[in-house]
């Protein structure tokens, strides 16, 4: 691991494994923060849009903040989801972009890959599409989307410079990265920082 | 990071008390986290 890193990418990409397959499998599990539509309710998301999404689409969700909230996806657009999970966002970016547009979300747990596949086949969604990978090397061509989109993932990145460098080139020139994550107002002690346990606790 | 990487028109939008009634609230107050809406722009 890169010496100015506080824990192993690789370790930590186990933990935040190990966390969400238990959300993908067991979703209404116990967890220390909200899943499915009583999440989605509590972050502002447009109840109609969720409202008519089956239960497998909504009950994995796990996001901190609503990305669409400061901007709404336009027709045709081509989205990207950095951390798709069961496929929650991208089924609300399909309704906004309409069957012009396209999106693609990119998960690493296999799991999610599972369910949110298996969903968007129900759904009859042909747009939208799954793939595996990493934050920090996403299967996505260059200059390729017109909004990158992620919901409390990139938190989960022990080199958020590269996820966010990644996200750069991925998005064409005047595309948008519109995202919802975590941030702390009291600094957490280096020690905290250091125990891989507590990235996902 | 995002304005050093090269986006721009970064905006932050309200906090979401995102753990709020969860489990997990107990430690969020302890380092006032919440969770955000962001929206940057890649130049061009």
């Amino acid at each position: 691991m890169g010496a100015e890193l506080p824990v192993d990418p690789a370790a930590l990409r186990e933990e935040v494994k190990s966390k969400y397959r238990e959300v993908a499998c067991n979703p209404h599990g116990e967890f220390h923060f909200h899943t499915g539509r009583r999440a989605a309710r509590r972050l502002g998301y447009e109840p109609a849009m969720v409202d008519r999404m089956p239960d497998a689409a909504v009950e994995s969700f796990a996001g901190v903040a609503n990305p669409f909230s400061l901007r709404a996806l336009e027709a045709g657009e081509k989205v990207v989801d950095a951390g798709s999970g069961a496929g929650f966002d991208c089924f609300i970016a399909a309704q906004q972009v309409g069957p012009s547009g396209k999106v693609v979300g990119v998960d690493m747990l296999e799991e999610m890959l599972h369910k949110s596949r298996a969903t968007a086949r129900a759904m009859e969604l042909p747009n939208v599409e799954f793939r595996e990978g990493i934050l920090e090397e996403m299967p996505v061509g260059d200059g390729w989307a017109d909004v990158v989109i992620s919901n409390g993932v990139i938190n989960l990145c022990v080199d958020k410079k590269q996820a966010f460098r990644e996200i750069w080139r991925v998005l064409r020139p005047g595309g948008r990265l519109q995202f919802a994550d975590i941030a702390n107002g009291k600094p957490v002690p280096a020690s905290a920082v250091a125990n891989i346990d507590l990235w996902t606790a | 990071m995002l304005q050093e990487i090269g986006f721009v028109d970064v905006r932050v939008g309200p906090p979401a008390d995102t753990f709020g009634e969860a489990s997990g609230e107990k430690k969020a107050r302890l380092f006032e986290v919440y969770g955000y809406p962001f929206l940057a722009r890649k130049p061009g």
